[in-house]
């Protein structure tokens, strides 16, 4: 009896020891972060990787003739001597008193950056802007908000630059050598904001706009307003190359994003190269916008929101391999009516995206004028065409179609393989039907590459980086 | 090693089950005049001289030979009651807590002979009886006669409670942000970071002691009390040795061994509720991700490091079970049984599987813009699919309790381990906003951790006058989120491929989350009993000081595919395996292939400090012999220290950015309208308040990538007032019977509440809203059957809450719903709190029989349809249906002692859906989220020895 207490006692001893040791061993699982392995040297140069300023490439000798931090094995472009410009200068703070950003500088765009409070930023004509790398709410963004402006003016000779730190382009160059068009996400992209009229859900007069999280403080992401004539200045001669990080499913940064960007603002000779998302969106305003060129990006070349009212004239969207529609256009989400006008484009396919690249969609009420367009280079897949077409995709946009507020006029097309007449590629996916199809055969007339008549004039896109980089020959 | 000890343990107690020959009477002596204990009374067992008294907690226990006795309880100047028919087994323990009653006139010679309860609700209903605030009571016995295995379940018996996703309490039909839950009466920190309250699912009902909800407001109460609080109290260890061993089986007819169970290979350890390090952080803040056109060997190096499964892969899932383990003794330190040291030891493991197929969840339904006479909601997103949990739950206790005359320690040392990992694969439609098929896999796990320790000191002067209370308890609260992977494959339903496109569907991504949070509460209580108007009185004041201090540190990854030739995801197939496959990582080669980048953001973390410092007063006296009261007044400091930085760069280092001092009046009154003061009347008023939780007062904007929603912070948000009314009839019959009826209402100033932006779809920020009021009435009543010949054993009981809440619309909120009133419609100027339910309803009908050792219950529990999202703009409300859960269970004690148990239960009789929609007028409703529980049976087997 005695030994059994005693047995007894000692278990319990046992018992609350045991709990005790289970709850410190389980206690220990703070997360062990491993040693990172540094020691790599990918061209067995004897130069680790971190620290070689030319990792895909042996350069024992580490030689860098102008200084800027890319040997000269990588460097083929600028091996000269140093500059004496070019100096780099960091911006990580908003903008909230005038200030010119000069050609002499290259300047490196850190985080977020709000032009605000009725600045101007005024960007000499050939600066190079290299934004940091980062996506979500870290993504490097040029806002101007509603009531400030952007005199980005840069000429066809000296253009205004905005693309990824990542990429190796230097003072003084208008292209780099170590990116392509399928680099892309490698920062933000470029945000106008401004108060003219645009049609949001349930009429509300602004909006948040797209890919910048709201602020507590303030509305420096707000756009729309009542003001049709609103100027928020100049964008003119500009590359946007490798943008659009992702802040999740539906809610990127587009290359250009335009929102209730209103018609007192000038753009033209605009470029995106690249982006994830669309290359230029217009989220209602009434902005005008000539001569813009789209290359390669991951979503919609230009992308119309929001009952958005001005006219564009003289475009060109090139698809790239992960590309969806060349052109997206939506009607307005409100009351507020709009019309949009788009005129001399020229959209071109790329025979190796199959997947989900597409000519054009025009939804949910969409009301504007197609004219001039030019298809071409883009490949038919499946018995509708579905890759390759010019859809009504609703009951509303159809409804306008019948009620002659959206129209069509002078489209030519370079036929797909297997595409008998130009009109097979319109397409009224709509429960009600239209005359859309039948239209079409009016409308629309088959061309053979290089015989054109409609379409972008080229001859302005000759100084753009899309332009030399794919030896198109503008 | 930790494993096999506790086998070994196991093992050899479960061999040595020891009887002794005498019996044990014990329990706890009541004092009627107060909700308290009475020190120093006299037990004695009738006709002997074998007595004992009570020490200073009230407590007592005599050891006696087997046989039938009466008990007498007595105390100077107290009416003495005697207990009859008081059987004694060899080896067993016979529980009588009693309640002795002041004599009006000091007239000695009144006895109350009254038989044995036979259930110790009883007791239970008489601190309830006997305290001056409103408070409601659940005892272990009732507990375990609901057949719960954890307090979520077993709270719902209590009236005006009700819990949401069987984790989270609700007192009256008010969320979370207006309930407390705290530990043995200290603070401790929650282990889901965006609550206020403690997840009670975790507690596994053999380590309590009792669970107390109080619904009217003390000055001894912290003031953050808000709408109610519930006090889980664990057991102090018992009267002999007692140690039990529980085991349990629960099977489930949708979600147990089926086929297409999802899951993910987790760590070893997984099963012990941790994650050994196989999903630690792969890539320390120091380390930057360079994009391969800068450093392609680098990224590749890199992305080799991440684990490469993405997949929720298809198993057989298995069923539950359970097991624990208890222990606990007292020994005598002295002769006379004056110094007492105990202990007591738990131990459970819990792991149970969760299988919804076809679940639902974010869908998103919108109103015709254009056209408002069009009623009926349009699609924009679908999303369903199936989900496959895991989660394990380990609980330990140890307590060790030193127990002088006028003196008592307690050190109790609680951890609970709980890991819980998820797979999904869910198909999305989106038709307006973007227009795509997206599938998607979902890996979590989350591993959760509190360590709590309290340390207690109880003293009391000779004469009992003066009593003094202190307790220090400090937590450590973890909670990882490691490595939550979702993989999205957009869906071309024309060319049948699947592919990664980041802006229709985003990119593959992972996150981790570190949430860690300190809490140190110390408290002191002193309590003087006193005269006033010629009356006892008992007076109390103390203080009580909080530090809550949280870290907050977000990673998160993506993982692009970098193309050249066409799209390089398209070999993936859709394989969500296939994205970090060795093969399809980023090559220095072809310059293709899946890579690595950082997007985790400052602003996303932060540092966060709480103070809270606290003095009250307060005294409970009577007016006349029927009339008590109890008034106080509580002042708190209260201050939020907040370190981060926002979008802006903007920097906060400890800034104070809420620094309140307030005062908080409360009255509590109970008259008893009868002599023998079975019927009374309570009436109560208290000021509390409700605080923002350390993430709401924040500068934080928080990505969420499995709902793809923000949450913003608002560093500018204040803390809510709360003035609350009660008023409560109440009547106790004979036994357990109770009858009650009660209305009350609450008044609201800056209340709180996660709001839409109206701007910004997906974005939401909590906002201090207009005023809000919410009223209701409570009906309870609990009955014996004995009034039917042969029924004798049947009991029935019901609690009723109706409760209306009325939430003044902002003048955004009201502009977005007018600008969205469909044709016909006409705009309120309030709506239902969010959150509130305006109905609770429990109902219960029970077996007990004592003597053969039968109990059963028949249970139903139903919510009102509750205001769950507030819409906004376009999008209608979403509401909670009400869940209609019918509970049977059945237990059966037998064994020559009753000490073995086997317990039965089956849950969802009724085959219901838990179901969310939205509701427009004049539409017909669409889902929101839907899930099937599924109907389960749980077997259960306890040994006691």
């Amino acid at each position: 009896m005695k030994k059994l207490t005693f047995t007894k006692r000692m278990l319990s001893l046992l018992m609350v020891c045991g709990s005790l040791t289970f709850m410190a061993c389980s206690n220990d699982d703070d997360p062990v972060i491993p040693e990172l392995e540094v020691d790599v040297d990918f061209d067995n140069d004897n130069i680790n990787d971190d620290i070689d300023n030319c990792p895909g490439a042996a350069n024992a000798d580490q030689a860098d003739t102008d200084g800027d931090g890319i040997g000269d094995v990588c460097d083929p472009i600028d091996n000269g001597a140093a500059p004496t410009t070019g100096a780099t200068v960091v911006v990580d703070s908003d903008i909230s008193a005038d200030t010119t950003w000069s050609s002499d500088s290259i300047y490196n765009l850190d985080g977020r950056i709000f032009v605000t409070d009725g600045a101007t930023l005024t960007i000499e004509a050939g600066t190079l802007i290299k934004a940091n790398a980062g996506s979500g709410v870290n993504a490097s963004v040029l806002v101007i908000t509603r009531g400030s402006k952007i005199e980005a003016l840069g000429t066809a000779s000296a253009p205004i630059i905005f693309t990824s730190a990542s990429d190796n382009i230097a003072f003084g160059e208008t292209v780099g050598t170590n990116l392509d068009q399928n680099d892309r996400g490698l920062w933000g992209g470029l945000i106008l904001l401004g108060n003219a009229p645009s049609s949001f859900d349930g009429d509300a007069e602004s909006a948040q706009i797209e890919g910048i999280p709201s602020d507590t403080d303030g509305d420096k992401g707000l756009y729309g307003g009542l003001d049709t004539a609103d100027d928020s200045g100049t964008i003119q001669y500009v590359s946007i190359r490798h943008g659009g990080a992702l802040i999740g499913q539906g809610n990127e940064i587009n290359g250009l994003t335009l929102g209730g960007v209103g018609s007192g603002t000038t753009i033209d000779n605009v470029e995106v190269v690249g982006n994830v998302d669309d290359g230029i969106e217009f989220f209602g305003g009434s902005v005008n916008a000539t001569n813009l060129f789209v290359w390669a990006v991951g979503d919609d070349g230009l992308d119309i929101d929001q009952a958005y009212s001005g006219t564009i004239d003289n475009a060109i969207v090139v698809q790239g391999n992960i590309s969806d529609h060349a052109l997206e256009i939506d009607g307005p989400e409100g009351s507020l009516a709009g019309s949009y006008t788009l005129t001399n484009v020229t959209l071109i396919g790329l025979d190796n995206n199959v997947e989900n690249g597409e000519v054009a969609d025009f939804r949910s009420g969409a009301t504007g004028t197609n004219s001039n367009i030019l298809v071409t280079g883009f490949t038919g897949v499946g018995t509708d065409l579905q890759l390759s077409d010019v859809e009504l995709d609703n009951d509303g946009v159809a409804a306008n179609y019948t009620a002659g507020l959206l129209t069509f006029l002078d489209w030519e097309i370079v036929l797909p393989t297997g595409v008998a007449t130009s009109s097979e590629i319109f397409d009224d996916r709509s429960d009600i039907g239209s005359t859309f199809e039948a239209d079409a055969a009016n409308f629309s007339s088959a061309v053979v590459a290089d015989a054109a008549n409609v379409g972008a004039d080229t001859s302005a896109f000759s100084w753009t980086y899309s332009n030399t980089k794919a030896s198109l020959g503008f | 090693m930790k494993i096999k000890l506790l086998l070994f343990c196991l093992t050899v107690l479960s061999l040595h089950s020891i009887y002794s020959q005498n019996g044990i009477i014990s329990g706890t002596v009541n004092d009627g005049e107060f909700n308290d204990v009475l020190p120093f009374a006299n037990i004695l067992i009738k006709g002997t001289t074998k007595g004992t008294t009570s020490d200073f907690d009230g407590k007592y226990v005599l050891e006696v030979a087997p046989g039938i006795y009466t008990v007498t309880f007595s105390y100077l100047g107290y009416g003495t009651m005697e207990i009859s028919q008081v059987v004694i087994e060899p080896g067993a323990e016979q529980i009588i807590d009693i309640t002795l009653n002041q004599l009006a006139n000091a007239l000695d010679g009144v006895v109350v002979t009254t038989t044995i309860s036979k259930n110790t609700e009883a007791s239970v209903l008489n601190i309830q009886k006997n305290s001056v605030a409103l408070l409601d009571g659940l005892s272990i016995q009732s507990i375990k006669k609901s057949g719960a295995s954890d307090i979520a379940s077993a709270i719902k018996s209590i009236p005006g409670v009700s819990v949401q996703g069987g984790k989270f309490v609700y007192v009256r039909g008010l969320g979370d942000r207006y309930t407390k839950s705290i530990l043995n009466g200290v603070d401790v920190p929650g282990l889901d970071p965006d609550r206020n309250t403690l997840q009670l699912d975790i507690f596994p009902t053999n380590i309590l002691d009792n669970i107390i909800v109080i619904k009217s407001a003390t000055a001894d109460q912290a003031a953050d009390f808000t709408g109610g609080v519930v006090d889980i109290v664990t057991k102090d260890f018992p009267t002999r040795a007692e140690y039990s061993l529980s085991v349990g089986l629960g099977y489930n007819s949708t979600m147990h061994f089926n086929n297409d169970y999802l899951s993910y290979e987790g760590s070893a350890t997984d099963a012990l509720g941790f994650d050994n390090g196989l999903r630690d952080l792969v890539l320390p803040q120091s380390v930057e991700t360079p994009v391969p056109a800068e450093n392609g060997a680098r990224a590749r190096q890199l992305t080799q490091l991440f684990q490469p499964n993405l997949k929720a892969l298809q198993e057989q899932s298995p069923m539950d079970f359970n097991i624990g383990f208890t222990a606990g003794n007292q020994y005598n330190l002295n002769d006379d049984g004056s110094k007492k040291i105990g202990y007591l030891a738990s131990l459970t493991y819990r792991n149970s599987t969760e299988f919804y197929e076809g679940i639902v969840n974010g869908q998103v339904f919108r109103k015709q813009d254009q056209d408002r006479s069009v009623l009926e909601l349009i699609d924009d997103r679908t999303q369903s699919g199936n989900l496959g949990v895991n989660n394990v739950l380990i609980s330990g206790l140890a307590g060790v309790s030193f127990k002088g005359l006028k003196s008592k320690y307690k050190l109790n040392v609680l951890h609970i381990q709980n890991g819980e990992s998820s797979a999904a694969y869910i198909r999305q439609d989106n038709f307006n906003v973007n227009s795509n098929v997206i599938f998607n896999d979902a890996l979590t796990y989350t591993q959760r951790s509190i360590t709590n320790v309290l340390l207690n000191g109880e003293h009391a002067n000779e004469d009992g006058s003066w009593k003094v209370s202190w307790k220090l308890s400090p937590t450590l609260s973890k909670i990882y989120d490691k490595d939550f992977r979702t993989t999205p494959f957009r869906f071309n339903d024309e060319t049948g491929n699947f592919s990664i496109s980041p802006s229709e569907s985003g990119e593959p991504s992972r996150i981790w989350r570190n949430l860690e949070e300190i809490n140190i509460a110390g408290k002191l209580d002193l309590t003087r009993k006193h005269k006033l108007f010629g009356r006892d009185a008992k007076f109390k004041f103390g203080g009580a000081h909080t530090l809550k201090q949280r870290e907050f540190i977000v990673d998160q990854f993506s993982h692009p595919v970098q193309s050249r030739q066409g799209n390089f995801s398209l070999g993936f197939g859709g394989d969500a395996d296939q994205v970090l496959a060795p093969a399809n990582i980023y090559s220095t080669n072809s310059r293709e292939g899946t890579y690595v980048r950082r997007d985790s953001n400052v602003s996303d973390s932060f540092d966060s400090e709480i103070t809270v410092s606290a003095g009250y007063l307060s005294d409970e006296f009577k007016f006349s012999d029927k009339f008590n009261a109890i008034i106080g007044l509580r002042l708190e400091k209260f201050d939020l220290l907040y370190s981060g930085e926002n979008q802006d760069g903007e920097v906060f280092d400890n800034a104070n950015i809420l620094d309140k001092m307030d005062f908080f009046p409360s009255a509590n009154f109970i008259y008893e309208l009868n002599e023998e003061a079975n019927k009374k009347v309570r009436a109560s008023f208290s000021s509390t308040t409700a605080r923002p939780s350390f993430k709401e007062a924040s500068n934080a904007q928080i990505f969420d990538p499995v709902s793809s929603t923000f949450f913003i912070g608002n560093i500018n948000i204040q803390p809510t007032y709360v003035n609350n009314f009660d008023l409560r009839f109440e009547s106790y019959g004979a036994g357990t019977n109770f009858f009650a009826v009660s209305a009350f209402a609450k008044t609201f100033q800056d209340p709180i509440e996660l709001s839409f932006i109206r701007e910004a779809r997906g974005q939401f920020i909590p906002l201090n809203l207009g005023d809000a009021k919410v009223f209701g009435g409570e009906l309870e009543v609990r009955r014996s059957l004995d009034f039917i010949p042969g029924w004798q054993n049947f009991s029935f009981n019901a609690n009723v809450s109706i409760i209306e809440s009325q939430q003044t619309f902002t003048d955004d909120e009201a502009e977005a719903r007018r600008d969205n009133l469909r044709e016909g419609e006409t705009l309120r100027d309030n709506r239902q709190l969010q959150g509130q339910s305006p109905l609770l309803l429990n109902i219960g009908f029970n077996y007990d029989n004592n003597e053969n050792g039968w109990q059963g219950g028949l249970i139903f529990n139903v919510q009102g349809k509750t205001l769950e999202i507030v819409g906004n703009g376009d999008i209608p409300d979403v509401f909670t249906l009400p869940f209609n859960n019918l509970r049977f269970n059945l237990s059966k004690e037998f064994g020559k002692e009753k000490n073995s148990k086997i317990s039965l239960r089956f849950e969802n009789i009724l085959n219901d859906k838990i179901e969310s929609v939205y509701q427009s007028f004049g539409a017909e409703d669409q889902l929101f989220s839907s899930r099937y529980p599924g109907q389960a049976i749980s077997l259960g087997y306890s040994y006691q020895f």
